[in-house]
């Protein structure tokens, strides 16, 4: 590869890091927990200005300032429930990964012993008790997951 | 103390990273069990005006805490991919300087909400 494409390689970094071919497991539960990280980032934006109408409203006496930013909310009909659904799904995710992480990188824990690197340089911290923990969380996560998706539904009338 | 963890370097970022997200994991726990089900309130029932201001005023602290943990949390996360994209100095200056910003008006506006509440 000239040094020309390699240029370009870095250049697009960004495109090239959320495309998942080749990628292992870890490397799959990195991308996930990014992109659930920036969905919760930006929801954490929004619902500070969406809660501040909370504020006003008892700052003017008038809880209609609530009601009538709610109502904007509702105005987006499904699209409302399905964003908190992903958003839901996010913290879920990243709340329980970010755990897992914790254990890996505070505490040394999940990771296997550290050895000398040899072809193929398969890596030690995708030891068995790491692969136990990302499919007990993935499973724990999608069933609450399906769950919260089942509330909000509910709260639609559609069940 | 080790070279690596003087003051104001990024490996004190990431423990403080830590500590807030450990924090997180019980204060945001609370808060998603007050729009549960669990409250015997459909999730529509959650959002009315009384419930709300009930618990914003009741868990005042429990709120602050998840605010200013949260506010952090994500926007120093949002700052690291950002700068693990964007390479140029100068660039890299200007994400701080707006992540700074940005972090301070969110708890500006959020610490405001629940002293007015």
């Amino acid at each position: 590869m000239s040094s020309e494409e390699q240029e370009k390689g870095y250049k697009s970094g960004l495109i090239r890091s959320l495309n998942p071919k080749g990628f292992n497991l870890e490397r799959y539960t990195y991308m996930l927990h990014r992109i659930t990280g920036v969905i919760l980032a930006l929801y954490l934006i929004a619902h500070i200005f969406e809660i501040y109408h909370v504020g006003l409203a008892v700052l003017n006496n008038n809880p209609q300032i609530w009601y009538s930013t709610l109502a904007e909310l509702s105005s987006l009909g499904i699209l409302e429930q399905i964003g908190l659904w992903i958003v839901a799904g996010s913290a879920l995710y990243h709340g329980a990964n970010g755990l897992r992480l914790i254990l890996n990188e505070v505490f040394g824990m999940l990771l296997g012993k550290p050895v000398l690197p040899e072809y193929p340089y398969s890596p030690t911290s995708l030891s068995r008790p790491q692969k136990a923990a990302v499919y007990i969380i993935t499973a724990v996560v999608v069933a609450l997951w399906i769950w919260a998706g089942l509330y909000l539904l509910a709260g639609l009338g559609v069940i | 103390m080790p070279s690596q963890y003087s003051l104001l370097k990024e490996s004190w970022v990431m423990i403080l990273m830590y500590t807030l997200a450990l924090i997180m994991i019980f204060v945001l726990t609370f808060h998603l069990l007050l729009v549960s089900p669990l409250t015997g309130k459909s999730f529509d029932e959650t959002l009315s005006y009384s419930f709300v201001v009930h618990n914003l005023t009741y868990y005042r602290i429990v709120f602050g805490l998840l605010l200013y943990a949260a506010v952090i949390h994500g926007m120093n996360g949002l700052r690291i991919i950002l700068l693990e994209w964007i390479h140029p100095k100068r660039a890299q200056w200007a994400i701080n300087l707006v992540i700074i910003a940005l972090i301070a008006v969110l708890l500006a506006i959020g610490t405001y909400t629940l002293i007015v509440v």
